[in-house]
């Protein structure tokens, strides 16, 4: 009777599995683990809050993070607004100083400040490289000046999990308001993982910048040693809608008149096979891939058309503003 | 275009900049869809909520992360299950006569003394103690102290009830867990110590009304020409236009005599105020709140979640903490996870802030009045 050997050997299986999962989660779940945590954000704490900054712009009061010696500051687009404006900045000691916007990012609310040279070196944090590290479940912790600046009541500390990770942002239970925009949200090895940026009604719903969209333009910055103001948008832009076909392929669904994609020949109906050297097999995929180029980079679509497959180069131009 | 749709989303430089919130843009930012497919929030909150998750699931590797094992999700929650026991133990509730929650209160002695919140429960008689496995009993007021905002209560007929085992606040320090017990069925809630301890100080009690600084054509009165959103007018249902004639039957003639009047006031008190509708002679009774918050959140700024306690500010000693409690939680004790007692909680401030007092401030007072009541002076013979 060989059938009751498997029959058998599933239920052990689905009994080990299970004992397996109550222990981890008992683990997880353990006060000590509580405790861990309270003694990581103890220790990162003094190291990361001389770092965080109140800014006072003529339209409110927001926060931001010192990210290099240098004087550059992590921000939300909607704080300083645009390019080249003088803002007023508080430090952690209660000293003002002023800063300068540089690039922001509007789609992504994410912005740069540079702080006047003060002849030594700005107390700063380093932000993580490994955006996708900061997963659903992690632990983190959010500062601010929520309300503004206060001197008596100093920095406002929140403790939390990250909720949710998207392409640009991450969504914690760290509970913001008013006044936090634009400051940081660490993970428990004090590297910046996040911007405040945005709340929703209920406390569970913060949301905060990702690293991604600033890394995405760090090179350029880099290398360039000035930091220009980033294209509208998230990455490049190619203009086209994809579809999953019946077959199961990915499909150009439509072509935006004018954009890059249409200049270059793509057509309705082609099947995206490749992004340069990589295979293409899904929409997410697809969008993730164009999102890291930036405008002006070129690309090369493996298509195929009517049975045929070609190659096409296309370069990524700017997201064109809403409304134009 | 409701008030309420406005407040879906909201960028927290503070205050807003902005007449309308914007969309959180970054959803649509996918190179596949035209701008012009953009939806608004505001237009549509259903089937925005729905791209939303479905657009963050879509580019998360990890799926999102259910509420159970949130910060004060329920598995989360199993870690501090035996920690909680002496914060729940010494919690108990102040409910209407019909069972409706008022706040929360603090067991301080085992022949049931309690400390709630003074403002929420202005009237002890219209009121009741619930302890947690049900039983219920009525309060004798002993003592209403209005710089702590706490009254020290008697739950007549109760004895042999656990009592809060008090320690000391001095070497807490930002990030320190804390736990508190929140809701009618007292479930544990874990949070951290985010600021300073410090003063609040307090800045008197408001309506809520912004006035005219004329004189009405009615020639008498003062005519409101503003309501704020959440405060106590718009609660007992004030409206622009009315003409206000007095506060707590004393006449207002000019805009200044109502600061005075409700200056004289503490938040949490009750005022009846007459005034003219349409030429018609009403009234209303309007609790007063703290002046502070009610400037501060005159358009709904804060983005509170579950609102805020009437009495916010004024208190000697306050340690803040970010618990996400009710302020139907107020008046309840706040502990660290080895189980002491360091404060009562006081006042859920806005959506970030929770004040409590910590013990020192106010325990060795207390401790007097109880044994004040416990041993009273005997009476003098007649002579």
């Amino acid at each position: 009777m060989p059938h009751f050997v498997p029959r058998f050997l599933r239920l052990t299986a689905t009994l080990l599995v299970a004992l397996t999962s109550v222990a981890e989660a008992a683990e997880q779940n353990d006060l000590a683990s509580l405790l861990r945590i309270q003694a990581e954000v103890q220790k990162r704490l003094p190291q990361v809050r001389p770092s965080l900054v109140a800014i006072q712009t003529g339209g409110g009061t927001a926060s931001g993070v010192i990210i290099s010696s240098t004087g550059l500051i992590l921000t939300a687009a909607h704080v300083v607004d645009k390019p080249g404006r003088d803002i007023r900045v508080v430090l952690d000691d209660g000293s003002v100083t002023t800063a300068k916007s540089l690039g922001l990012d509007q789609a992504t609310d994410a912005a740069l400040a540079q702080l006047k040279d003060r002849g030594k070196p700005w107390p700063s944090v380093n932000l993580s490289r490994e955006v996708v590290k900061a997963q659903p479940g992690e632990w983190c912790f959010a500062l601010g000046h929520p309300g503004g600046f206060d001197k008596a009541r100093g920095a406002v500390l929140r403790v939390g999990k990250i909720v949710k990770q998207t392409a640009n942002s991450l969504h914690t239970d760290c509970v913001l308001m008013g006044g936090d925009s634009g400051g940081p949200l660490f993970n428990l090895a004090g590297e910046v993982i996040g911007i405040h940026s945005q709340i929703w009604e209920n406390r569970d719903q913060n949301v905060h910048v990702s690293m991604a969209p600033f890394l995405r333009s760090w090179e350029a910055m880099q290398a360039s040693q000035v930091i220009k103001t980033w294209g509208v948008g998230a990455g490049g832009y190619l203009g086209v809608a994809t579809r999953m076909s019946d077959a199961v392929e990915l499909e150009v669904a439509d072509v935006i008149d004018g954009s890059p994609a249409q200049k270059a020949g793509v057509r309705v109906g082609d099947v995206i096979l490749g992004v340069n050297s990589d295979a293409m097999t899904d929409q997410q995929q697809f969008t993730a891939t164009i999102k890291t180029k930036a405008a002006g980079d070129l690309v090369t679509l493996l298509l195929r058309t009517d049975g045929k497959e070609r190659k096409v180069p296309v370069t990524l131009a700017q997201r064109p503003r809403e409304g134009e | 275009m409701t008030n309420d749709e406005f407040r879906m989303t909201k960028e927290i430089r503070n205050p807003k900049p902005e007449t309308s919130p914007r969309a959180p843009r970054w959803l649509f930012s996918s190179f596949a869809i035209r701008p012009s497919f953009v939806i608004r929030p505001f237009v549509l909150r259903h089937s925005l909520l729905a791209l939303f998750s479905s657009a963050a699931f879509a580019d998360s590797p990890r799926p999102t992360l259910p509420p159970e094992q949130r910060t004060n999700g329920k598995q989360t929650l199993v870690a501090v299950g035996k920690v909680a026991q002496p914060v729940l133990a010494c919690s108990a509730r102040i409910e209407s006569l019909l069972g409706r929650p008022v706040c929360a209160a603090t067991i301080v002695g085992i022949d049931g003394y309690i400390l709630t919140k003074a403002s929420e429960a202005p009237d002890l008689e219209k009121v009741r103690l619930k302890l947690t496995e049900g039983r219920t009993a009525e309060l004798r007021e002993i003592h209403r102290d209005v710089r702590f905002d706490l009254v020290l209560a008697q739950a007549v007929g109760l004895s042999k009830l656990r009592a809060a085992n008090f320690g000391a606040t001095r070497s807490l320090s930002h990030g320190q867990w804390l736990c508190s017990s929140s809701g009618a069925s007292r479930e544990p809630r874990i949070g951290i110590i985010s600021a300073n301890h410090r003063q609040i100080p307090g800045n008197g009690a408001a309506l809520g009304i912004r006035m005219d600084e004329k004189a009405p054509k009615e020639a008498q009165g003062v005519r409101i020409i503003g309501i704020a959103t959440d405060s106590p007018a718009e609660a007992a249902g004030l409206q622009a236009e009315d003409v206000i004639l007095s506060i707590a039957d004393e006449p207002v003639a000019q805009f200044k005599s109502v600061h005075e009047i409700v200056n004289k006031r503490q938040p949490g008190e009750y005022v009846e105020v007459r005034y003219l509708r349409e030429g018609k002679e009403e009234s209303c009774r309007v609790r007063l709140a703290s002046r502070t918050k009610v400037i501060q959140n005159w358009e709904g700024e804060d983005f509170a979640n579950g609102g805020i306690s009437l009495r916010t500010d004024g208190f000697p000693d306050a340690l803040q903490h970010d618990i996400p409690l009710a302020p139907s939680d107020m008046g309840g004790p706040l502990a660290t996870l080895d189980g002491k007692i360091v404060g009562i909680n006081i006042a859920r401030v806005d959506r970030v802030t929770t004040f409590a007092l910590p013990v020192e401030s106010f325990w060795t007072e207390i401790q007097q009045w109880i044994n004040a009541d416990r041993h009273p002076p005997k009476a003098q013979a007649a002579e």
